[in-house]
């Protein structure tokens, strides 16, 4: 099942760095998510955005997988970041409160012209 | 489809295993779209059955892959009326469904997770575990207004999709 995830990883500027995230965030994205995120960090990124498409699906656990990258990115002093159009993901993610801990916009360009002030 | 539409039932069974649940959640949202539920709706659906179902894979059958969860879906131009039943091997549901705690999980207070009922009471306008006909097993029950209560114009139904 976890090929139901695509996920891509891109080096901005060194210092910002985009994991595309295409498919279905569940259970089975879990690997894939954790060995993105610990790649970029290795690479020294501190500005670290998640990019989701409009017609992603995310459910319950896959929302405690990005928690878990939230706790080892403030460990790290990192600043997470996500880029995603759809209002659906931008309203779960407001009700169980992520939205304290990444900062959320529409766009990835947005997301970049943030993350590189 | 034009509306009005008849009311229709849909069952479904699935194998009690992770992952079984999406044709759950893609067979509810394809009725929901014939109905004409809007796509914010339906997304509120999709994620709402599959966490039901997960729910009885995880809990209700304790991952016992020789089992079903059965959903039994009833559709009219009002609503969508879900029931997903599990055998009920993880004892008693929950009685309190309690505001996750995400700062509690970020210190490592709490557990990455606990998440999936607090979801659906949000997402659905009605959400409860009902009583088994026959005293085992587990029943989970749903309701979603077609309509909000902001796009109806009534107050007849109950929470839900405050966005």
């Amino acid at each position: 099942m976890s090929d139901e995830i695509q996920i891509d990883v891109q080096d901005v500027d060194g210092n910002t760095a985009v994991i595309n995230l295409a498919g279905d965030v569940t259970t089975f994205a879990e690997k894939a998510i954790n060995d993105a995120y610990k790649q970029v960090s290795n690479n020294g990124a501190n500005n670290i955005i998640f990019s989701f498409r409009e017609n992603d699906y995310i459910n319950s656990a896959g929302i405690a997988i990005l928690i878990g990258v939230v706790t080892e990115a403030r460990k790290k002093n990192q600043r997470l970041i996500m880029a995603m159009p759809s209002s659906h993901f931008q309203k779960i993610f407001r009700m169980v409160g992520l939205t304290q801990y990444a900062d959320i916009y529409g766009d990835l360009d947005e997301a970049l012209s943030h993350a590189q002030i | 489809m034009t509306s009005p539409h008849a009311s229709r039932v849909v069952e479904l069974k699935i194998p009690s295993e992770l992952g079984y649940e999406k044709i759950a959640r893609e067979a509810v949202a394809t009725v929901a779209r014939r109905y004409g539920f809007t796509d914010e709706r339906i997304a509120d659906i999709k994620l709402a059955v599959s966490e039901a179902c997960t729910n009885a894979i995880c809990y209700g059958s304790k991952g016992d892959t020789n089992t079903r969860i059965v959903v039994v879906l009833r559709a009219d131009d009002e609503k969508l009326d879900i029931m997903i039943k599990d055998p009920g091997y993880g004892g008693a549901p929950p009685g309190e469904v309690k505001e996750p705690n995400i700062h509690k999980m970020v210190k490592g207070e709490a557990r990455y997770g606990g998440m999936g009922l607090y979801i659906i009471q949000e997402l659905m306008d009605e959400a409860e575990f009902l009583p088994t006909e026959e005293g085992n097993g587990n029943q989970f029950h749903m309701v979603i207004y077609r309509m909000t209560n902001e796009e109806s114009g009534a107050d007849n139904h109950q929470g839900g999709n405050t966005p």
